[in-house]
């Protein structure tokens, strides 16, 4: 085809890409469509049907509603209730986000320099993943028993006095994170764990040959550098998961005790489902959505800057 | 063609003038908490299934709780969805009526005539009426009684076969019980999740939740101000521990409580749970008002969704059979909630020798004459008002606030919540 | 690094992962020494994980009788294959597209999926619900299946993948003369495998686990997914029946660990294959 084109005049060769390159865009197009109309479908078009509720007073029952400007807007501004659950939130996201991933990866080297039962502790580490989070979420309820649960009878035998930790409010989110870092650390030791065995061994020897002998420094010269997109990628994945916390609120402690665990997922289905105001619980849903758009804008400016690309 | 398209025309008709007179109803119940309730739900429907061979009962996924109920109902209203019949709690009859959703039974009882020989008494009938309509028939209904390990009591230097009838007496001799060390704790009383304990104390106290118009907050005022009291006390004396309820109930079933407050409901489940762990015994709950004082009526009605006349008939049959006495009978043995119906508390066809048998059971049956609606707050913040004031008295469990403090907190935040009519 | 000789870094090593073992696993040693307990002996004072009054056979009994578990499992099953089958028919295309063609939207599509990771079905259930319930499509397979039919997770992790892919591979095909369509179909889906079983795994699981949108579109039992089977043995006023509801969830829980036990290799395999590592 080379051949063919050069012997033709400038305009027609130009004109022939022209028409190639066309044509490639129309298949593309046709190829990503049947994506196209579905996301357009069940995310964009719900996500402004709930833009629009936001600015209305609709009660689930009722079958008239009106629209109210921003006066949802108004409400939650002064809504003490939605602040604390924006902070807490914040304080969790942030307690379960490092842990998650520090554990993830440190697990993944471990596993990943073991070489026998390897299967087995993968599989150990994921279940949590594999569960079903509600259920699960009923067996920690019973393992941190302030009297009869195992946890605290454990730290008992060692003399020290467990805490109140689902029932008092100053411990209440650190027992949720706790349960929230257990439920998440393997899904990021799998994925740190591809990104492992996808670092090619002779990097590793050339990095010995310059005389890098721990491991400590293998660490800091080839495998951190070498993980930098997969820890990219499971930092705006585990940042995002924790926000979105929702199920062992619901199941453990419905927001309480006084709030002191209400978390932005479980107010918006609080607001929307069970108090019925589905235009109030709208506009807290786009706050939430704006806060996860900014959160996820920020990671990739900051971070991807810093990571380093083959 | 045309002789065929008239034979088929023929035979359509003919089908339709000789299908039976009466072809097979069904109807589709939809009801809360399965796991407390299918066993309960599966043997009425199949008894009333063989006494009424021409209606035919399907059951739509149940949901967890109450509250899961409510909000699937309100999804459903008006859809092809919507079951025929739906079991709602108390206090959210009122709720739904506002959204127009249940069918008044008036006219159904208006017809029918003799509601009060078949055991639906007035008071009866007025726990399921939301300001003088009837929305439901109530179907199992409960009141909060005490529970308490007798083991620990006696133990603890009491005499378990007479318990404690104030509440000061109960707070002496929790306080003796925790003494006994080793994790053993006082007193776990169900302040969580919603307002029906608090009601208790109001209640027992002669307290009402609002003014008579609606209006203005009364649960603040002489009647209230006793019933926080009460929950400072337990705390202060150091015998309420900070439990979720979960926690509360399971350390009492592990037997390591000494007294229990909750609903009557929960006793066929704390019977099977505490196995033969320790004596477990029932008892009347404290009144802060022995004369005047009441108490709230937790529990669910039956009420009819369907707009469908054929289904209604259907519906109302089905409705009056679950209320009605053997409904009765199928639900106290099952659950521990009161009859609903006084002919099944009384003939022996139904449950009178039940309670001669079970005497763990009488004690929610001898509070029945102290029964009053649960009440449920007007407006459409209904639902946000009992969590506000679940949220203070969480306050004052953890002793982060003064029992008046709090209670005066929570009745300028339930003002807010009020209609604004 | 090499796992020959019982060193103290190994043996290190061994104690560590073994000690998280022991935290991670607890809960389910716990589940499954409720599971055979009978309700009177599950919440006592003592700690014991060996269950004095053998109740397997009873508690399962009553797992399996309580709901109709066969048909759940089934349901399950159905659900799942259904969502994986639409989300790989529709993300590969999409994201062979964006990856290798060229066409303006390409970064347009990338923000979408952006969006489209950062959405919890929780934020779009109250439109969605009343759109389907208009329709008259709820309690049916389409319902439980059809907002999940995209996964931007899917098109984003097939696209690192096939950014990854030489384009000579793609070049030659077109120069042997083969269309678009075949080429996706006879080229890039048996090289996407292992990216595909990747995806699968996670699929499974969240869709499988997945409580919250089954709860809202399904009334009729004939349709109910596993979680929902769980809600049978909830009760809130009464207290939850754990024996049963242990046993129930070990049945459901069960058939996820099998998969992932099996299909572990080509899982890690096939992540490691989309690119992640940049």
């Amino acid at each position: 085809m080379a051949e063919a084109a050069v012997s033709f005049p400038l305009t027609t060769a130009r004109e022939g890409q022209r028409r190639a390159a066309a044509r490639e865009a129309r298949i593309a197009w046709l190829l990503a469509a049947p994506a196209l109309v579905l996301i357009t479908l069940f995310i964009i078009l719900p996500v402004v049907a709930v833009v629009v509720l936001g600015f209305t007073d609709f009660e689930l029952g009722y079958d008239e509603f009106r629209f109210v400007g921003f006066e949802n807007y108004a409400e939650l501004l002064s809504d003490r209730g939605f602040r604390i659950s924006l902070w807490n939130t914040m304080v969790y996201a942030a307690s379960v986000t490092p842990f998650s991933i520090l554990i993830g990866l440190g697990v993944a080297l471990l596993i990943e320099g073991e070489t026998r039962g390897r299967a087995f502790f993968r599989t150990v580490y994921f279940l949590p993943v594999a569960s079903l989070l509600v259920a699960m979420a009923t067996v920690w309820q019973y393992m941190l028993h302030p009297s009869i649960g195992p946890v605290n009878m454990v730290l008992a035998f060692f003399g020290i006095a467990g805490p109140n930790w689902l029932g008092s409010s100053d411990t209440v989110i650190p027992s949720l994170a706790l349960i929230g870092i257990w439920q998440s650390a393997g899904f990021n030791m799998v994925l740190f764990l591809a990104g492992l065995t996808a670092i090619p061994r002779e990097l590793y020897a050339a990095a010995e040959v310059d005389g890098a002998r721990s491991g400590l420094d293998r660490f800091r010269l080839v495998t951190w550098p070498m993980l930098g997109p997969t820890t990219l990628f499971v930092v705006v994945i585990s940042v995002i998961n924790s926000v979105k916390v929702f199920e062992t609120v619901k199941t453990l402690t419905e927001g309480g005790p006084n709030k002191a665990s209400e978390v932005l997922l479980f107010t918006i289905y609080q607001e929307g489902f069970v108090y019925l105001r589905v235009g109030y619980a709208s506009a807290m849903t786009v706050i939430f959505l704006a806060i996860l758009v900014v959160l996820m804008f920020l990671q990739y400016r900051v971070l991807d800057r810093q990571v380093h690309y083959s | 063609m045309n002789l065929i398209r008239h034979a088929l025309a023929g035979l359509a008709i003919s089908a339709a003038i000789a299908l039976p007179a009466h072809a097979e109803t069904t109807l589709t119940v939809h009801y809360p908490m399965p796991g407390f309730f299918k066993d309960v739900m599966d043997n009425i429907s199949k008894k009333f299934m063989d006494e009424n061979p021409g209606i035919k009962i399907q059951f739509a996924n149940p949901s967890a709780t109450y509250e899961e109920g409510i909000q699937t109902i309100m999804r459903q209203a008006g859809t092809a969805e919507m079951p025929d019949l739906t079991f709602i709690g108390l206090n959210r009859l009122r709720m739904v009526n506002e959204r127009d959703i249940p069918v008044d039974l008036g006219p159904f009882i208006k017809a029918d005539g003799n509601m009060a020989q078949q055991g639906f008494s007035d008071t009866i009938l007025k726990l399921a009426q939301v300001n003088g309509k009837q929305v439901g028939l109530a179907f199992a209904t409960s009141n909060p009684i005490m529970y308490y390990n007798a083991d620990l009591v006696r133990k603890a230097g009491g005499n378990p076969d007479v318990p404690p009838t104030s509440w000061d007496e109960v707070i002496a001799l929790a306080a003796k019980v925790k003494a006994l060390g080793d994790g053993v704790e006082g007193i776990d009383f169900r302040w969580q999740g919603d307002d029906w304990m608090f009601s208790g104390l109001l209640f027992g106290a002669g307290g009402t939740m609002l003014s008579a118009d609606e209006k203005t907050v009364t649960f603040n005022d002489e009647a209230g101000k006793k019933a926080v009291a009460v929950l400072e006390k337990m705390v202060k004396s150091g015998v309420l521990p900070n439990f979720t309820a979960q926690a509360g109930e399971q350390a009492f079933f592990a037997g390591k409580v000494g007294f229990e407050f909750k609903t009557t409901g929960g006793l066929r489940n704390t019977i099977k749970n505490v196995g033969d762990k320790f004596d477990l015994r029932t008892a009347k709950i404290p009144l802060i008002d022995p004369v005047n004082g009441k108490l709230p009526t937790g529990g669910n009605a039956v009420v009819i969704l369907t707009r469908d006349a054929e289904k209604q008939k259907a519906a109302w049959t089905f409705a009056k059979f679950a209320a009605g006495p053997y409904g009765a009978s199928v639900v106290v043995p099952g659950t521990g909630y009161v009859p609903n119906n006084e002919l099944a508390a009384k003939s022996p066809d139904y449950l009178g020798n039940f309670y001669k048998e079970n005497p763990l059971f009488l004690a929610g049956l001898s509070q029945m004459d102290r029964m009053i609606p649960w009440y449920s707050f007007p407006g459409s913040n209904g639902v946000k008002v009992t969590q506000t004031i679940v949220e203070n008295l969480s306050r004052i469990v953890e002793q982060k606030a003064g029992a008046n403090e709090a209670l005066d907190d929570a009745a300028a935040e339930v003002k807010k919540l009020l209609p604004r009519k | 690094m090499n796992g020959h000789s019982l060193s103290p870094a190994r043996l290190l090593r061994f104690a560590l992962l073994s000690f998280g073992v022991l935290i991670f696993a607890a809960p389910y040693i716990f589940m499954i020494s409720t599971a055979g307990k009978s309700q009177s002996e599950i919440f006592s004072s003592s700690l014991s994980l060996i269950p004095q009054t053998w109740s397997y056979g009873a508690n399962i009994a009553k797992a399996f009788t309580r709901v109709s578990m066969p048909a759940l499992l089934l349901n399950g099953a159905i659900v799942c294959a259904l969502i994986l089958f639409f989300q790989v028919l529709v993300a590969i295309p999409c994201a062979y597209a964006t990856a290798k063609l060229k066409f303006r939207a390409a970064r347009a599509m990338m923000a979408l999926v952006m969006l489209g990771l950062l959405v919890p079905i929780h934020a779009t259930a109250l439109p969605l619900y009343v759109a389907f319930d208009r329709l008259s499509v709820l309690n049916s397979y389409f319902a439980l299946v059809a907002p999940f039919s995209i996964s931007v997770f899917a098109i984003f992790l097939f696209l690192q993948f096939f950014r990854a892919l030489p384009d000579d591979l793609i070049h030659a095909a077109r120069l042997d003369g083969m269309s678009e369509a075949s080429i996706v179909a006879r080229v890039i889906v048996p090289n996407a495998w292992p990216a595909v079983t990747a995806f699968s795994i996670f699929s499974v699981v969240a869709h499988w686990n997945d409580l919250f949108w089954p709860l809202i579109v399904v009334t009729n039992q004939t349709y109910a997914t596993p979680p929902l089977g769980l809600l049978y043995f909830r009760a809130a006023e009464a207290g939850d029946d754990y024996g049963a509801l242990m046993a129930a969830t070990l049945i459901i829980t069960l058939p996820l660990v099998l998969a992932f036990l099996l299909a572990q290799k080509r899982f890690i395999e096939g992540i490691t294959m989309t690119g992640l590592k940049g």
